[in-house]
């Protein structure tokens, strides 16, 4: 029965079905599961759509009604999660489109899989001048910077961001990831950014990758 | 061979023989234009039509488009709440609120969507009502008169059943609606199919344009905004309702204006009569792939990459050869496969022109 319910809500997310999905999560509280087994169930469940959506089998509009489910399932556990004195998140992100571009498709996207991923996101919106990137890094201490930009025009202020968290002495203390269809694997390396020019889940694998190893370094 | 604008525009999409293709170009960036400026493109030209003249284009701005409005009737006027050193912050009038930037061509970033809710909707829905005034012009004869025995060709723009709707929901919204609300959704295109079907019964008693064009915008660099699955069952039902109008009337040929990588829904498309796509944006769709998946069924506007006007001249004739076979077999009208970034020298560009001229005389069915 345990792994049934937490099956179903794996299943209930994968077949994008937000109201099964909420009531497998609830019959889960009743039954006694422990939020994060809940919350393990439904990021297994968002693995298997982002696999989907890498062999085109889901596209974008799939992407967000799942992340609109975990969301919706997030509200039921978050309570919980705090009642018990557990840490929410794996890892903070920071995250905004760059100065002069206003395209935020993926950006969004990025932001989602981070979430479902268990990152707390502080999302800057978009047209985010290096000065704001700077001041949320020194405000939130963010494992990692992520920088979104469509145009060709607007990809060259990946670099200012770079730039500007260098000279205030905090580039070594984070990851920076950049992406969008200007970005290139060249520009990356070009940049100095530690990884970019992958979609929006690949980059958030690697993002989760990272404070993975992060949080082992720690403990050594 | 002499043939008029019209007909050679007509017998490249039949794959018919011609004495050259006609000479269409996508468009320009703001800044492009002004960087032109700075080069030597006469001040005086600001718009795409006036460059596209000046430069001896014949499209694809300028060419004739039927003056009927089908889209949000009237445009309620647009108000600028607050001006920051370089962007507006500008209440659309429909009850969205935007951000824009004041010296740089983007697409609007939207604060607040016009469309939230139901409610939003009902109260965008009149907006939409064939019957409003204004829409078909009052000296409606003069123009039928206008457009009898003309020799150029004839654009009648017939909306977006997707592109309209994201922009006033954004994507997130209508993306959760397809699964949260569908019936909404169907409403909601089903209000525009009938706009676009009453307005086209009205014009095409009187008058046969040679192309409809659809826009959408709705794929990206990892193909679809929207599933194959969902595009084939709420957009090209309605889709049909409109072609089959058309193809009554003998306008054959409809153009569908989309970005990005567009592969899994041109089955869709054809499927409904739509059968020509535009820009084919060369990072993402290859047009020989089409045609040899769909044949002459596929009919193509673009192509030319972007990035090959970027890196020189070299790379301009050697992207005009990879596409000779296709200009050759017809049914393909080459432009640059977006408007020209403004990273494009006036030299440059005026270098493209001059082969690309060449090109087109010297390869055609």
């Amino acid at each position: 029965m345990s792994s049934d319910v937490l099956n179903s809500i794996k299943e209930a997310l994968v077949g994008l079905d937000l109201d099964k999905t909420i009531d497998f999560v609830r019959m889960a509280v009743e039954l006694g599961f422990k939020p994060m087994d809940i919350i393990n169930a439904l990021a297994d469940g968002m693995r298997v759509v982002g696999e989907r959506y890498e062999k085109n089998e889901y596209f974008l509009s799939e992407l967000i009604m799942a992340a609109e489910i975990f969301k919706e399932a997030m509200n039921v556990l978050e309570p919980l999660i705090l009642k018990e004195g557990r840490a929410l998140y794996i890892g903070k992100a920071v995250v905004g489109t760059v100065e002069g571009d206003l395209h935020d498709i993926g950006k969004n996207l990025f932001v989602m899989f981070l979430k479902s991923m268990g990152f707390e996101v502080i999302d800057l919106g978009v047209d985010v001048p290096p000065k704001k990137f700077v001041e949320a890094v020194k405000q939130y201490k963010p494992d990692v910077v992520g920088m979104s930009a469509l145009l060709t025009t607007t990809v060259l202020n990946m670099k200012k961001v770079i730039d500007a968290l260098n000279n205030e002495g905090l580039r070594n203390s984070i990851k920076v990831i950049v992406g969008g269809a200007a970005v290139t694997k060249e520009y990356v390396n070009e940049i100095g950014a530690d990884a970019g020019g992958i979609d929006a889940y690949e980059g958030a694998l690697i993002c989760r990758k990272w404070v993975e190893e992060k949080r082992k370094a720690d403990l050594r | 061979m002499s043939l008029t604008h019209r007909e050679r525009l007509l017998r490249v999409f039949e794959f018919k023989s011609v004495d050259r293709i006609p000479n269409y170009e996508f468009g320009y960036w703001r800044e492009t234009i002004d960087r032109w400026h700075r080069e030597g493109l006469p001040e005086e030209l600001k718009t795409d039509a006036e460059v596209e003249q000046y430069l001896g284009l014949e499209g694809l701005e300028s060419v004739e488009k039927v003056p009927v409005i089908i889209g949000v009737w009237p445009r309620p006027p647009e108000v600028v709440l607050k001006s920051e050193d370089d962007r507006e912050i500008v209440a659309d009038g429909l009850g969205g609120i935007y951000v824009r930037k004041k010296y740089t061509s983007t697409i609007p970033h939207y604060i607040r969507y016009p469309i939230r809710n139901r409610e939003d909707w009902e109260r965008i829905k009149p907006f939409f009502d064939p019957k409003t005034y204004g829409r078909v012009p009052l000296n409606w004869s003069d123009i039928v008169e206008k457009y009898r025995d003309r020799d150029y060709p004839l654009i009648i723009f017939v909306g977006s059943l997707y592109g309209w709707l994201r922009d006033l929901m954004g994507v997130e919204r209508i993306s959760i609606a397809f699964y949260r609300e569908p019936d909404w959704v169907k409403e909601m295109m089903d209000t525009i199919v009938n706009l676009v079907t009453t307005i086209l019964r009205r014009v095409l008693k009187d008058i046969k344009p040679d192309i409809a064009w659809f826009w959408e915008d709705m794929a990206y660099s990892k193909g679809p905004l929207l599933s194959p699955k969902l595009f084939e069952e709420f957009m090209v039902p309605r889709y049909k309702k409109i072609m089959s109008i058309l193809n009554e009337h003998g306008v054959n040929i409809a153009v569908v204006d989309c970005d990005g990588d567009i592969e899994q829904l041109v089955p869709g498309w054809l499927e409904a009569g739509v059968n020509c796509m535009f820009p084919l944006e060369a990072r993402y769709v290859d047009p020989y792939k089409l045609r040899e998946k769909f044949g002459k069924k596929v009919l193509l506007i673009g192509g030319v990459d972007k990035r090959a006007l970027i890196a020189g001249e070299k790379a301009i004739d050697k992207e005009l050869e990879r596409l000779t076979p296709l200009l050759e077999e017809g049914g393909y009208i080459p432009t640059v496969d977006h408007r020209v970034p403004p990273e494009v020298s006036y030299q440059t560009y005026l270098y493209y022109l001059k082969r690309k001229r060449e090109w087109l005389e010297k390869h055609h069915p």
